[in-house]
């Protein structure tokens, strides 16, 4: 039985109200996380270039971000004349809708031991279930197709603007998202390979024996950094967050957006945030797995979970604060050139290493044979690429 | 099917609360309408241009090609989660599919259809290999844009 255990017996009303309270946690927990994740970004950020930062509203500034919000309430909502009436209102439902609905396949609790019968489930009134709201069979499935929706937020948020700056930075929003989305999915079929399974509780499981076991590990640690570079893409961070470049685009996309449909964008860009790092906590550092000392037992993994995600938080605002942005042709270059080819590559020679270890072949002739292949499609890539520089060059020399 | 609920639960909620902002926000937001608010950005000034409607095909090819690879992707992932039962015949065979597919990125690549920069990287004649204060101090304007000009003026420098 795959699945999360609450629904094995059938679905009565018990089932229901706990997936019900399952939910509704999960809502708050990411609303308020995002209000934190705000605060934090501008925080450490002030730190690292010795400002002070949000210190008014609330404790250490804490509630600024809920200040904002209430704020962005009490707004004009402005669209402009030349916008598309209902494409206009439709793209901040797909950005807010996919941005919530991508958290709901990340374990962030339940103990997960190597003892049948106590994998990760927490019991909740009686019941056995998972710590994470939903635990479909594709789980990493549903979160490449949301974030693919929601370039779909992006384009038709700048495309019905009917103003040029939104034009011009979804064009190029959606050019890096799906550039970057193949080296993304690349890079987890990886630990697909070695977990066996598209389930994130299943993933999970099966790092739960410790460091060596985490699949950065397994993997080596190449998919894992594909992932990080491809995912800071994909959100749109800096160094790669030529989107919104403030000097040359104004706001990007949501530049004619104004009162609460703007805050909606905020919202999801910083909900993806925290989403993209428990993913990533998820596929290749254990999620909620870890040592159990003391006291109430699912109390740790939720902790574990938390420090794990609060490390990539940081390192997207350590990224903001150290790196300048990229050139297009820099973002679009490291994409198609670096990464996809060399994610490719990656998940082949996880795939030889893994048969190798389970069918006992003879490992010099395993590994001969993966770099004959890298030599082979390093040379054709090689070939290509300077093949492709002269083109270029003689176009533009024509032109 | 039933784990699929949660998720279907989840997303109501958040039409909900997107529906219920928008709609707090209609209530309690000042409705004080001017028709320079309803123009396009323009930085505060007047329009003057009309909105680009043609694009660089460039963004079509990169998306042409994200299709295939999101096809190739598609074709991944359920042989990455049986990599183990199908053995020797789904690697040959996937490397097959991998290695038909990469010669086809390689053309792409080879056609130069996924280079965005300058088609040259423009060594610059005023920038000479033993630099000096007057070599690197380049003038603005037209001077130094063209070969010929720069040329006469590295003379000027020397």
């Amino acid at each position: 039985m795959t699945g999360d255990p609450l629904f094995h017996d059938g679905v009565d009303l018990v089932d229901i109200g706990i997936m019900g309270l399952k939910v509704v946690v999960a809502f708050g927990f990411l609303l308020v996380a995002t209000m934190f994740m705000v605060w934090f970004e501008r925080k450490l950020i002030s730190d690292m270039q010795n400002r002070i930062g949000p210190n008014v509203a609330g404790p250490w500034g804490l509630l600024q971000t809920f200040a904002d919000g209430v704020k962005f309430f009490f707004k004009e909502d402005l669209r402009p004349e030349n916008a598309d009436p209902l494409v206009f209102r439709l793209a901040p439902y797909i950005s807010a809708v996919t941005a919530f609905l991508s958290f709901a396949i990340v374990p962030v609790g339940g103990v997960f031991k190597d003892v049948p019968g106590t994998t990760g489930t927490v019991n909740i009134f009686g019941r056995e279930t998972f710590l994470q709201v939903a635990d479909p069979p594709i789980g990493i499935l549903l979160l490449l197709a949301m974030s693919s929706i929601a370039v779909y937020g992006i384009m038709l948020a700048g495309w019905s603007s009917g103003s040029k700056y939104p034009l011009i930075g979804s064009v190029r929003a959606s050019a890096q998202a799906i550039s970057y989305e193949a080296a993304l999915g690349m890079s987890v079929v990886a630990v697909v390979i070695l977990a066996g399974t598209l389930s994130t509780h299943d993933i999970v499981a099966h790092q739960a024996g410790g460091i060596n076991t985490w699949f950065l590990v397994t993997s080596g640690v190449i998919p894992f950094i594909v992932f990080l570079i491809a995912a800071t893409a994909e959100l749109n961070r800096p160094p790669f967050d030529l989107v919104e470049a403030e000097q040359e685009l104004v706001g990007g996309f949501h530049t004619e957006y104004s009162s609460i449909r703007f805050a909606l964008f905020f919202l999801a860009e910083f909900m993806n945030v925290i989403t993209m790092s428990a993913i990533m906590v998820t596929l290749f550092f254990g999620g909620p797995a870890g040592p159990i000392f003391f006291g109430l037992t699912w109390f740790w993994p939720t902790i574990w979970f938390m420090s794990k995600v609060m490390v990539f938080l940081f390192i997207f605002v350590w990224f903001r604060a150290t790196l300048p942005r990229l050139r297009y042709d820099q973002l679009m270059d490291l994409g198609w050139k670096v990464l996809i080819p060399l994610s490719l590559f990656w998940l082949m020679f996880i795939s030889l290493k893994e048969l190798r270890a389970s069918n006992d072949w003879n490992w010099i002739a395993t590994y001969a044979a993966a770099a004959g292949g890298l030599l082979l499609g390093g040379t054709l890539l090689i070939t290509a690429l300077r093949a492709g520089d002269r083109a270029y060059q003689k176009d533009s020399e024509d032109a | 099917m039933e784990q699929y609920l949660p998720v279907l639960t989840l997303g109501v909620l958040a039409i909900l609360f997107v529906l219920l902002s928008i709609v707090t926000s209609r209530l309690l937001a000042p409705e004080r309408r001017t028709l320079p608010k309803f123009a396009p950005y323009e930085c505060g000034i007047t329009d003057q241009t009309a909105i680009p409607e043609r694009f660089p095909v460039k963004f079509y090819l990169v998306a042409m090609l994200f299709i295939m690879f999101d096809i190739e992707i598609i074709f991944l992932y359920p042989w990455a989660v049986a990599n183990n039962e199908l053995g020797l015949f789904g690697l040959i065979a996937m490397a097959i599919f991998v290695g038909i597919f990469f010669l086809s990125f390689a053309y792409e690549l080879a056609m130069g259809g996924l280079n965005w920069g300058p088609g040259k990287r423009v060594s610059n004649p005023l920038v000479s290999p033993e630099r000096t204060t007057t070599s690197t101090i380049r003038k603005v304007g037209l001077e130094g844009r063209t070969p010929s000009v720069a040329s006469s003026s590295e003379t000027e420098a020397a």
